[in-house]
C-alpha cells in the first residue's frame, strides 16, 4: 500500500471535468424533466379504463421497465439511425434512452399514488360537479403528490447515476473526461477516485432529501 | 425502407447465448455475496456501537450515491494498482456488483427489520431469548417475508446493471452483441435481439417473483393484499 496519491495531476484539468460536470447536470435537467412530466402522462394512460389506451402503455412501461438502460442507448444510437436513416448524436441517443426509460419507471411511480387515493375522493369530486379531468388536477393529484415525492426523489438520484451510461457512446459527460485525463496522466486510481467523490458530495444532501421526505409524507397524510 | 434481416444474427445465436449465461454468471454470484453481505452492513448499521454504526452508514451511501459504472471502473482500473494484484473483468465485475448491490439489500433489510412490531422484540425477550437469538428466530423470518418484493425489484436492477460489465470487456451478453454487431454489420437486428433476450429473462424472473408472493399470500404473511 506505499502508492504515491497524485490528485494534483487531476485537478490540473478541473476545467475539463467541470466541463464534465456541466454536461451530467445538462444531462441530468433534459432527461427528469421530460422523463417525469412524460411519466405522469404514461401513468395517466396506464390508468385509464378504456383498455386500447391503457394496454399500448402497459406494453411501453413493461418493455422499458424490462430491459437495461445501456441496451436502450446504444440500441438508439447504432440501430436506430439503420431504421429512420436520421444520424443519431451521442447526445441524442442518451437523452433518449435515459428518458425513455425514467418515463416507463415513474409512470407506475404516478399511477400508483393515483390508484393509493380512496375512491371517496374521487366521489366526492364527482359530487360537487367536477368533471374527470377537475378531480383529477384538483382533487387526485394534489393528494398523490405528496405520496409520490419520496419515490419521485429517488427516481432522480438515478437518472443522476445513469447519466453516467452517455460514457459509453462517448458523450463527454463527467466519467468520460475523466476516463480522458486517466488515459493522458495514466492516474485512474486518482481520476476515477475524484469522480467518485463528486457524485457522492453531489447526491447525498438529495439522499438525505428524500429519507426526510420519507419521514414526512411517507407514512401520514398530514 | 430497410430490410431487416435476421439470419446473420441468428446463425450465431451460441455466442449471444454464451453471453448470456455468463451474465447469468455474474448476477448470481453478486447475489450469493451481496445478500449476506448487506445482511451485515444492515445488522451494523442498526448496532449501539457508534462507531459501527456509521461506518456502515457511510458504505451504505457511498455505494447508494456513486454510480455502478464509475465503482466498476475503480475497481477494474485502480484497485489494481493499489494492492498490486492482477484484476481480470470477471472478478471486478463480480466485486462491485456484490458490494454495490449490498448497500441497497442493506437498506431493504433495515426497512424489513425496523418494519416489525417492537412487541416481538419484547416477547421474544420475555422468554428469555438474547438480542441475537430473537434476530435469527423471531424477527428475522417476519422480515424476509415482507421484504420479498423490494428484494425482486433490487434483483431486477441488478440483472440490469450487469450490462455495465461489457465496458470492461467481459464477455457477457451486452459485449456479445457489441462484438457480433461489428463482425455481421447489422447493429440493428443484434441489439434488437439482445433486448429481447433481456426483457423476457427479466420477464422470466420477475414472474417467478410475483409467484412466490402469491404463495406467501396464501399463508397469510405475504405483502399481497
Amino acid at each position: 500500500m506505499d502508492y504515491n496519491w497524485d490528485f494534483a495531476s487531476v485537478f490540473v484539468y478541473w476545467n475539463v471535468l467541470a466541463m464534465g460536470l456541466w454536461a451530467t447536470f445538462k444531462l441530468f435537467i433534459i432527461c427528469s424533466t421530460l422523463g417525469l412530466g412524460g411519466g405522469l402522462f404514461m401513468g395517466m394512460l396506464r390508468y385509464s379504463k378504456t383498455r386500447w389506451i391503457s394496454y399500448p402503455a402497459m406494453l411501453y412501461v413493461e418493455v422499458f421497465r424490462n430491459t437495461p438502460v445501456l441496451v436502450q442507448i446504444i440500441w438508439f444510437f447504432f440501430a436506430l439511425p439503420v431504421v429512420t436513416g436520421i444520424e443519431v448524436s451521442p447526445m441524442m441517443a442518451a437523452v433518449l434512452g435515459i428518458t425513455l426509460n425514467t418515463i416507463a419507471f415513474s409512470a407506475e411511480v404516478f399511477r400508483g399514488g393515483i390508484q393509493s387515493i380512496e375512491r371517496e375522493q374521487w366521489e366526492a369530486g364527482k359530487a360537487i360537479g367536477m368533471s374527470y379531468a377537475q378531480s383529477m388536477r384538483r382533487v387526485i393529484l394534489p393528494q398523490a403528490l405528496k405520496r409520490m415525492l419520496p419515490p419521485l426523489t429517488s427516481r432522480g438520484i438515478e437518472v443522476f447515476k445513469m447519466s453516467t451510461l452517455a460514457s459509453v457512446v462517448a458523450y463527454p459527460e463527467t466519467l468520460q473526461q475523466a476516463k480522458l485525463i486517466a488515459s493522458y496522466e495514466y492516474n485512474p486510481i486518482e481520476a476515477y477516485t475524484i469522480v467518485a467523490l463528486m457524485f457522492f458530495i453531489v447526491l447525498l444532501p438529495l439522499v438525505q432529501l428524500t429519507y426526510m421526505l420519507e419521514r414526512r409524507f411517507g407514512k401520514s397524510d398530514a | 425502407m430497410y430490410e431487416w434481416d435476421f439470419v446473420a444474427t441468428l446463425a450465431d445465436m451460441d455466442l449471444l447465448l454464451l453471453g448470456l449465461w455468463n451474465t447469468i454468471q455474474v448476477f448470481f454470484l453478486a447475489l450469493v455475496f451481496g445478500v449476506p453481505l448487506g445482511l451485515g452492513l444492515a445488522l451494523g448499521r442498526m448496532s449501539r456501537i457508534l462507531v459501527l454504526s456509521q461506518l456502515c452508514s457511510f458504505i451504505i451511501e457511498f455505494f447508494r450515491t456513486t454510480p455502478p459504472l464509475v465503482q466498476l471502473f475503480w475497481f477494474f482500473f485502480a484497485l489494481p494498482i493499489l494492492i498490486s494484484v492482477q484484476m481480470t473483468p470477471f472478478v471486478a465485475s463480480v466485486l462491485t456488483f456484490s458490494i454495490q448491490s449490498s448497500a441497497f439489500f442493506a437498506e431493504i433489510f433495515r426497512g424489513g427489520i425496523n418494519s416489525i412490531d417492537k412487541g416481538q422484540w419484547e416477547a421474544a425477550k420475555a422468554i428469555g431469548m438474547t438480542r441475537k437469538s430473537s434476530l435469527t428466530r423471531i424477527i428475522l423470518p417476519q422480515a424476509v417475508k415482507r421484504m420479498i418484493p423490494a428484494f425482486a425489484e433490487r434483483s431486477i436492477e441488478l440483472l440490469k446493471t450487469t450490462t455495465l460489465i461489457s465496458t470492461v470487456s467481459y464477455a457477457d451478453l451486452m459485449f456479445q452483441a457489441n462484438e457480433l454487431a461489428s463482425k455481421s454489420f447489422r447493429p440493428l437486428e443484434v441489439y434488437t435481439v439482445v433486448a429481447i433476450m433481456y426483457f423476457f429473462l427479466i420477464l422470466i424472473f420477475s414472474q417467478l417473483t410475483i409467484l412466490l408472493e402469491y404463495r406467501l399470500a396464501k399463508t397469510g404473511e405475504g405483502t399481497l393484499r
